[in-house]
């Protein structure tokens, strides 16, 4: 019997969710396209300032005697020469990006091999400035090279003398796929513990509260199913949806990393599967704690306005020692974070990403959240069978 | 049938239901009586075992309340007042199905209940659409083909016609009849006397959780010379409350 009822909850309360547009759309549609929009509208935005300075790189040169330098910058085709008497004004209206100062005596002292004094002004608040300032920094760079080679080979130098040391830079991830590592080390933990809160949050107000709201409760309980059966058939439920929820958001957040022209420039990620595989087992734990969470909260609001409410707050609260470890490296992560609830989540999926498993991490944080699974569950059965829950005046 | 023996409800310091007795034979509709926060509802919720009582208890075609809660459960239908209590996204007849399921009916069993009620309550225009865009009306025989579908031998009615119009209210009072006529047990709580007068074999009027009188009109109305029950009842009401 406590089987059938079970998995006729669990049924029905599915048909009845995937009959619900709202709900459809906030918990699939909305997690699945987030990302790529956020990301290429990101991505957009700094690929098109980068642009605008590459074709539009203005800079004015106030050289007090026709120096070599401003020749040399003559020539780089990048470069638009502005006028301007007021340097800084310009710079800060933006009609510029920098200046040069080039003083009188600048040739003088190239040929005396002395060193040249340059004053290159740059509005630090502004990034098309700073990417104009490093553009035209290495252009400086360039003719000090120049420079340097005539002087050496006046004095019948090789020139690359100057560079006993080639650094070949290898790196052990892929080229391409270091930055999106890296990211993602950063993000997925953070993301993932938002996902497994806010995935099962609207599926449980409705199991719950929303149950009440309805008038649907009390001839609920008066049917033969025992309470146990519908509280497991709605914890199955929302953890299902809880977890579509989270596949969404992890699909949309890998889809917008291949996106070209998004933040990523389509820097592919390769995961390996069993790495995918411990996450998804983590997060499909989470989200059973928290559904299980939200469900006995909800049961114990008398609507759905204060079941949301209540619920709201629970990701205020888990962000802080979420979010507490979003900097860690995960190469260095001491033992003791493993025993904090949540931070231990996010610190064992930042290891997974890194390719890190640590055994006595793993199994301290996986049974930690057997517990909070147990201690929620426990919870919500709790609530379901108080009185003055279920009938709250 | 039903036996109330000293049933009992404590809620922190309100003695909702206090020591209260009774008996409704099949075929019989008992109807229960009593001021906002008399009582009714608490007692029917217990009946119903979604309440455990403090002390006392009663049976329900043999089976104890405390003891037997899964056995009373199968015995009883209710249909409670207020909200109609119906899944908006499914249609009338998968509500109905739900329930009759979730009472351990097979498939087979539900499906030929419900087209037997539909036939009775006049459904079939609408019994497969969704029940979200329903009328009162329409909510209503569904809630009450939901009620019965497992087919109880003892039906709970709390204030069912409370905020209904005339036509809606009478639907349910037709289905009130039609269970007495099936040999069912029932209680029958209500506000409007003449209601219940219309409607019941007897009566019990409660007061502060305590039975203040019980009988059948003629009875009551014999008792106290008073052919209009409901000055029988205020005065019995205003004398509990005078001492
Ligand atoms: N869950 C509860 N917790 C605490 N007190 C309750 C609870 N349910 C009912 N009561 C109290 O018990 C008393 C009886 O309430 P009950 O709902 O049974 O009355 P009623 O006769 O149905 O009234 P009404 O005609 O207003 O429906 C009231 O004083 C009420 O405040
Ligand atoms: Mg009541």
């Amino acid at each position: 019997m406590g089987i059938n009822v079970i998995k006729l909850v669990f049924l029905k309360e599915l048909k009845d969710i995937f009959r619900d547009k709202k709900t459809i759309f906030m918990s699939l549609v909305i997690p699945l396209t987030i990302f790529p929009l956020l990301f290429l509208v990101l991505g957009g935005s700094m690929d098109k300032s980068m642009k605008q300075v590459e074709e539009n790189l203005t800079v004015a040169i106030v050289d007090s005697g026709n120096s070599s330098l401003s020749q040399f910058l003559h020539n780089q085709e990048t470069i638009k020469l502005v006028e301007s008497t007021d340097v800084e004004a310009d710079i800060k209206s933006g009609k510029i990006l920098v200046a040069l100062e080039i003083p009188a005596n600048f040739d003088e002292d190239i040929i005396a091999e002395k060193p040249a004094d340059l004053a290159l002004l740059y509005d630090n608040s502004s990034q098309s400035s700073q990417m104009a300032f490093s553009a035209v920094s290495s252009m400086v760079d360039a003719y000090s090279k120049v420079v340097i080679e005539e002087r050496l080979l006046a004095r019948d130098i090789r020139g690359d003398l100057l560079t006993p040391v080639v650094i070949d830079a290898r790196t052990t991830e892929k080229e391409e796929e270091g930055f999106g590592k890296f990211m993602l080390s950063l993000m997925l933990p953070l993301m993932l513990v938002i996902f497994s809160i806010t995935g099962p949050m609207g599926v449980a107000v409705d199991l719950g509260a929303g149950e009440k709201e309805r008038g649907t409760l009390e001839p609920l309980l008066t049917t033969q199913a025992g309470r146990l059966s519908l509280l497991w058939g709605k914890f199955f439920a929302i953890t299902v949806m809880g977890l579509l929820s989270t596949m969404a958001s992890l699909l949309g957040l890998l889809f917008s990393m291949r996106q070209e022209g998004g933040l990523f420039q389509g820097s592919a990620v390769s995961i390996e599967p069993i790495t995918l595989v411990l996450i998804g087992l983590v997060t499909l734990l989470l989200t059973m704690f928290f559904g299980a969470l939200e469900l006995s909260i909800s049961i114990y609001a008398r609507s759905f306005k204060e079941a949301q409410t209540y619920i709201s707050p629970l990701t205020m609260i888990s962000f802080i020692p979420t979010y507490a470890t979003y900097m860690l490296d995960a190469k260095n992560i001491e033992t003791y974070y493993f025993h904090i609830p949540l931070a231990n989540i996010s610190c064992i999926l930042k290891e997974f990403l890194a390719g890190i498993y640590n055994f006595t991490h793993i199994g301290i944080t996986f049974a930690w959240i057997i517990i909070y699974i147990i201690a929620a569950v426990l919870f919500a059965r709790y609530m379901f069978s108080k009185e003055e829950v279920i009938f709250r005046t | 049938m039903i036996e109330v023996m000293e049933l009992s409800k404590r809620f922190r310091k309100i003695l909702a239901v206090d020591g209260i007795s009774f008996h409704v034979a099949k075929g019989e509709i008992v109807g229960l009586v009593g001021e906002n926060g008399a009582g009714k509802t608490t007692t029917l919720r217990m009946l119903a075992t979604m309440l455990k009582p403090s002390s006392g208890t009663a049976a329900v075609n043999g089976y104890d309340i405390v003891q037997q809660p899964g056995q009373v459960r199968g015995e009883i239908g209710i249909l409670f007042g207020g909200e109609v209590g119906l899944y908006d996204r499914l249609t009338g007849r998968e509500n109905i199905g739900y329930f009759a399921e979730l009472n351990g009916m097979t498939k087979a069993e539900t499906s030929a209940s419900i087209n037997e009620l539909v036939k009775l309550l006049d459904m079939q225009e609408y019994i497969d659409r969704r029940v979200g865009k329903f009328s009162r009306g329409m909510k209503q025989k569904v809630a009450i083909a939901r009620s019965i579908v497992h087919n109880p031998s003892v039906m709970l009615f709390d204030e069912p016609t409370a905020g209904l119009d005339v036509s809606a209210a009478r639907i349910v009072q037709d289905f009130i009849l039609h269970c007495k006529q099936e040999n069912k047990a029932i209680i029958f709580s209500s506000h409007s006397m003449s209601e219940v007068e219309k409607l019941c074999d007897r009566i019990v009027m409660i007061h502060k959780g305590k039975i203040v009188e019980q009988g059948t009109v003629a009875e009551l109305k014999g008792k106290y010379r008073n052919d209009n029950l409901e000055d029988v009842f205020v005065q019995l009401v205003g004398d509990n409350n005078g001492n």
